[in-house]
């Protein structure tokens, strides 16, 4: 502050550098407060979901099924449903949206086509996740007389696919049009430019686009309560209903017993902690790819 | 005008190093005639004809925006990625008009290679993208990669610099390293000419000069075309120089003479720095 004084010049007043200063003072200060009012939102989600759900934690909780109240059981058959249908979504739902998105980089761009599509995408983005559940119910439920993991794994899809689609088409876009040209310079056709030089160049953001989904997609209870249901039983049959861990705690959370509301506890901790660390994964190898 | 396009003959060598290129006159690799070029309505280039000599430097010097870099990006149909951009007149290279729609533009790029202003390694090792061009136009065997990746590199003086990492990412390489791998990615295609934008403006003056003496070796190989806003980069590798202004062609002639004895008051009033 002395320093700025000594080197003040006569036509510029004090009063303004003063309110410059007091201005400056006060938008730091409000954005630090934004920052700790997230930051206190967070922790204190993370806190509670700990000192609830960490009891709940053990072998059992890995190995056994879901079981009646009262008697001994776990959540094994809700996890492998969840990495199952979560899984399956995101086999099904990232190369969709990867090649959507190619083609709204690098194909359709402006085009009436394109901007259709762009729009129907980013209203899928939005949109409430029951809705695509009822929808996968009709296409996939009611036909088939029964709820299925394969038609959740659907649902989760559509709503993973937009993520991937925005995530790309702004990755591509990101590309110097140099480094295209320097490819077609060498003779090389559009689609080796597209996949071997762009996407490549980008790969590690078009990578936190589907991490960023799976994170989104394996924590939605909604879409799956009226495709796979949820089951009590263990099963991997994609044909038949099966069990998740959003839904597991949707019942449990529910529930009047003690034993089950527990389960709700360590089982919504397990989900948290399964987005946390693929956001930190995020963070983590996206700055690798950067540097 | 009907020039044969002799048959490269290796070992050949090049008599006029020193003397202006007048001496010696190379048969013609490539000739621009009565070419006009729009972006969408304006009109960006008007009726150029322009020879480019066969393992010869034509520079080509003028004012931002006077079409020396649109000319360029006519003589390999980059501006075909461009709706809207066009070209009417000839472009002869190799009996051929290149501006026919029936040119298969992938071809022509593997024999008219491009090198731009900034450096463009592609997000992968030292090694794939030298080889990354090759394979576009040619089935090779490992150990022959191995050899045109070396080859390539070695002739741009960046082996001994990348030989013991060449799976190490390209784009870790400095700005002169990148640029340089740029022009060993081009000349491991194999063309015949080599199209230079502004390829040092982006270096500093030591990767600068070692561009330049780059381009005197290549010229006993390659039909060069560098466009640069630097007139003593002009002076120093070009053997012959056009000047453009306005979209216009105002003067092609040997370097010599371009810089001592120009025939029109507005190449003089550039190259002495009046306007420009």
């Amino acid at each position: 502050m002395k320093a700025n004084n000594t080197l003040m010049r006569a036509d510029r007043s004090a009063s303004l550098l003063w309110r410059r200063h007091i201005c400056d003072k006060l938008a730091t200060g409000l954005s630090w407060l934004g920052m700790l009012i997230v930051v206190f939102m967070l922790g204190s989600i993370l806190w509670t979901l700990f000192k609830n759900g960490l009891a709940g934690m053990s072998v059992h909780l890995f190995t056994m099924s879901m079981a009646a109240p009262g008697q001994p059981g776990g959540l094994a058959n809700a996890i492998v449903g969840s990495l199952i249908q979560t899984g399956l979504a995101i086999l099904i739902g990232a190369p969709a949206g990867l090649m959507t998105g190619i083609y709204l980089a690098e194909y359709g761009t402006t085009s009436r086509m394109a901007r259709i599509v762009r729009f129907v995408s980013d209203m899928l983005l939005s949109a409430p996740s029951i809705l695509i559940g009822l929808f996968i119910y009709m296409m996939l439920v009611v036909p088939f007389g029964h709820f299925s993991g394969l038609s959740g794994a659907v649902a989760l899809a559509i709503l993973a696919m937009p993520i991937v689609v925005r995530t790309t088409e702004d990755m591509l876009r990101l590309v110097p049009v140099a480094m295209r040209e320097a490819g077609i310079a060498l003779g090389a056709p559009k689609w080796r430019v597209i996949l071997f030089i762009c996407v490549r160049a980008v790969r590690a953001g078009i990578m936190t686009g589907v991490l960023l989904a799976v994170a989104r997609v394996a924590g939605e209870t909604a879409p799956l309560l009226f495709t796979s249901l949820g089951n009590s039983e263990w099963s991997l049959d994609l044909g038949r209903p099966m069990a998740s861990l959003p839904v597991a705690i949707y019942q449990y959370a529910g529930s009047a017993y003690q034993d089950w509301m527990q389960q709700a506890w360590t089982g919504a901790l397990l989900v948290t902690l399964g987005v946390l660390i693929i956001n930190i994964v995020v963070r983590v190898g996206t700055r690798g790819g950067r540097s | 005008m009907s020039i044969e396009v002799p048959v490269k003959t290796a070992g050949m060598t090049q008599p006029d190093t020193a003397a202006p290129a007048k001496e010696a006159p190379h048969p013609v690799a490539m000739q621009v005639k009565g070419l006009n070029f729009y972006y969408g309505t304006s009109h960006a280039l008007h009726d150029i004809s322009l020879d480019f000599p066969e393992r010869s430097v034509t520079g080509m010097i003028g004012p931002s925006g006077c079409g020396k870099s649109t000319l360029l990006r006519v003589l390999n149909r980059m501006y075909d990625l461009y709706p809207g951009q066009r070209a009417t007149g000839e472009v002869i290279f190799d009996k051929q008009n290149i501006l026919n729609s029936g040119v298969d533009l992938n071809v022509l790029r593997s024999r008219i290679g491009m090198v731009f202003q900034k450096p463009t390694p592609f997000p992968m090792s030292i090694y794939d993208n030298i080889a990354f061009g090759i394979r576009l136009h040619e089935r090779v065997s490992r150990s022959e990669m191995d050899g045109r990746v070396e080859d390539a590199l070695r002739r741009v003086a960046l082996w001994p610099e990348v030989q013991d990492r060449l799976s190490a990412s390209a784009t870790a390489l400095s700005g002169g390293q990148q640029q340089r791998l740029c022009i060993a990615r081009t000349i491991a295609v194999r063309p015949e000419v080599i199209l230079l934008d502004e390829p040092t403006s982006a270096l500093d003056p030591v990767s600068t000069a070692r561009i330049e003496e780059l381009l005197d070796e290549l010229k006993t190989e390659f039909t060069i075309a560098i466009v640069t806003h630097n007139m003593q980069q002009a002076a120093r590798c070009a053997d012959q120089v056009a000047f453009f202004y306005m979209g216009r062609l105002i003067e092609v002639d040997s370097t010599a003479r371009m810089f001592t004895t120009p025939r029109e008051q507005q190449t003089q009033d550039y190259i002495t720095g009046r306007f420009g």
